[in-house]
């Protein structure tokens, strides 16, 4: 009995270590524009909305989050080797990877913007130096529960994949699951707001981008207070969500009908959230309605 | 071009010349491994129904890619590879976990990576809707067919105009659990393979005993499988080319030639994952 309190407790360390890794995580690639909706951002020039938004997307931010996830585990795991205090390797070893994250950042940003020279894009060096810390800052706080969560599966609850390797397994799965469900709410709600509310932005709008924010131009900092509220969050749950109902069934119903117990909870749980999505779908129906096109086209900023 | 607009260079048929070059490759890798390691025949068997299964799952994925950030197409808002493997790598986790259990068996092992990869493409899924719907206000709208095949809702109606749909519809949504399920076994059966070969074979490499090569089986068993999950995984991103909305979806059609791939490329990692603890 004491050993299943045990593993329930360190689920849900490990499910709230999840959560801030996953609201983190979103709010960091949608500072450093880094999910799907960056194609926007590399677009705008090219149809001549010169912006002042950052774009580091290189690479999808699974590969790049499994990349400093397992940076960070690995460092850490070797500190550990050397018989350093668990949670100072992995305070170090977090902060080391995200120097890589920092200059992976500034080389992409410069990159990026500078193959949009032609359109007359600049690279503005006051972007550059304050986007960059706080994406990096944004880094750690995504990077740091991603790898405690990791280290806590292995040293409390003994699973046999050695760090480095769930680092992988679970860097690629944050930034997954924060790249599905944070990026359409960066992508239409932020980037789009000049559209109208509740419908999808037509493609001919395609690059035309809102550039201006409250006061003066817009740059990622003001995506990060905006996404902060909404798609962080829910990046944030769902991440959440992932690693502790993984986990939960499995502590709880491992021993059950051999084996069998925790597949058949899984599957409960599965068809539970069936019900939920289609349930919602049904009332998105009902109260939205149809789509009703606007008589007059509204005028983008 | 927007990537709704790129189509496929490929077309939809299977290339017979490539297909047989696939299939002898295939029988080339279990003869070889048939003389250089007979008891590793099962194994390869194994790591090659893994990888065709990860490729037939991820046609079940929708996702939409960047159009689906603005709401243009339906799907998932990433790369076809990076959530089939996000699902797939989520169900190895478990996978990995119960193969640990030397009470358990294959079928036990197997089921629940497959539930582990099924259940982090339902929660994905949900959150997915949930941020259209209550965040963007927007319903759920396929732009590849009339009605839901399962609910049967109509679906032009809810169309934004000038988008493809968006949201994912119901569809859409037990798509992506069928295929988070089929990854997380495909991913879970290559681990288990791997295991069984490296667990048996490394205690004579290192002339040591079985239980202290096995933290050394395991990790070597896992970077395979995770490294074979995205050989599988980018393999049949190239077949869907962008974005597909899930089994409704005319690409879909598409699988068999991705299946033929999957299982070829898997034959020849699996069988160098083999040959690096035989030779």
């Amino acid at each position: 009995m004491e050993s299943v309190l045990f593993g329930i407790g360190v689920t849900a360390l490990a499910g709230a270590l999840a959560t801030i890794a996953g609201a983190a995580e979103d709010t960091e690639s949608n500072i450093g524009s880094q999910g799907d909706p960056n194609s926007q951002v590399q677009l705008a020039p090219q149809m001549g909305y010169i912006h002042r938004i950052y774009n580091k997307a290189v690479s999808g931010e699974p590969p790049a989050y499994g990349l400093w996830v397992t940076i960070s585990a690995g460092v850490a795991w070797a500190f550990m080797a050397t018989g350093m205090n668990p949670v100072l390797a992995l305070v170090i070893a977090s902060a080391l990877a995200i120097f890589v994250q920092g200059v992976y950042a500034t080389t992409a940003y410069l990159g990026r913007t500078a193959s949009l020279a032609k359109f007359e894009q600049p690279v503005y060096i006051d972007v550059l130096r304050s986007v960059t810390t706080v994406t990096m800052a944004h880094a750690f706080v995504a990077v740091f529960p991603a790898v405690a969560m990791c280290y806590l599966l292995i040293a409390a609850l003994g699973h046999p994949f050695p760090l480095a390797l769930l680092g992988i397994v679970w860097g690629i799965a944050l930034g997954a699951a924060g790249s599905a469900t944070g990026n359409p709410f960066y992508g239409k709600e932020r980037q789009y707001q000049s559209q109208k509310f509740g419908a999808g932005v037509p493609i001919s709008a395609s690059g035309n981008i809102v550039r201006y924010a409250e006061a003066g131009q817009r740059s990622s900092l003001d995506n990060g207070w905006f996404t902060a509220k909404l798609a962080g969050p829910a990046s944030g749950v769902c991440f959440g969500l992932i690693v502790f109902l993984e986990i939960w069934r499995t502590v709880l119903f491992e021993e059950v009908a051999s084996g069998w117990g925790a597949i058949i909870a899984g599957v409960v749980i599965i068809l539970i959230f069936m019900i939920i999505d289609r349930y919602i779908e049904v009332w998105a129906r009902k109260n939205y309605g149809p789509y009703q096109a606007e008589a007059t086209e509204e005028v983008s900023a | 071009m927007s990537a709704i607009a790129a189509g496929s260079g490929g077309g939809e048929g299977i290339n017979p010349v490539a297909s047989v070059i696939g299939i002898v490759l295939i029988l080339v890798t279990l003869a070889i491994t048939y003389i250089a390691a007979p008891v590793a025949i099962a194994a390869l068997v194994g790591v090659i129904v893994g990888g065709l299964l990860i490729g037939f799952g991820v046609h079940f994925v929708p996702v939409g890619g960047a159009p689906a950030a603005m709401g243009q197409s339906p799907g998932i808002a990433t790369g076809v590879a990076m959530l089939a493997a996000g699902a797939g790598l989520a169900g190895l986790f478990g996978g990995a976990w119960a193969a640990a259990n030397p009470a358990f068996d294959f079928a036990v092992v197997i089921a629940a990576g497959a539930v582990g990869g099924g259940l982090m493409m339902a929660i994905t899924c949900l959150m997915v809707n949930v941020i259209y719907i209550f965040g963007m206000g927007i319903p759920a709208a396929s732009g590849k067919v009339a009605k839901d095949p399962i609910t049967g809702d109509t679906q032009e109606a809810y169309k934004s105009q000038g988008t493809e749909g968006h949201g994912l519809p119901f569809i859409s949504y037990v798509g992506g659990v069928i295929g988070g399920l089929l990854g997380g076994a495909g991913g879970t059966l290559i681990y288990y393979e791997l295991l069984q070969v490296y667990a048996a074979a490394l205690p004579t490499v290192f002339s040591a005993d079985a239980a202290e090569v096995l933290p050394i089986a395991v990790s070597l068993a896992g970077i395979f499988a995770i490294g074979m999950f995205l050989v599988n995984a980018v393999l049949a991103a190239y077949n869907i080319t962008g974005t597909i909305e899930g089994p409704h979806d005319p690409k879909f059609k598409r699988f068999p030639r991705a299946i033929i791939g999957c299982a070829t490329a898997s034959a020849v990692c699996g069988l160098f994952a083999i040959l690096i603890v035989v030779v």
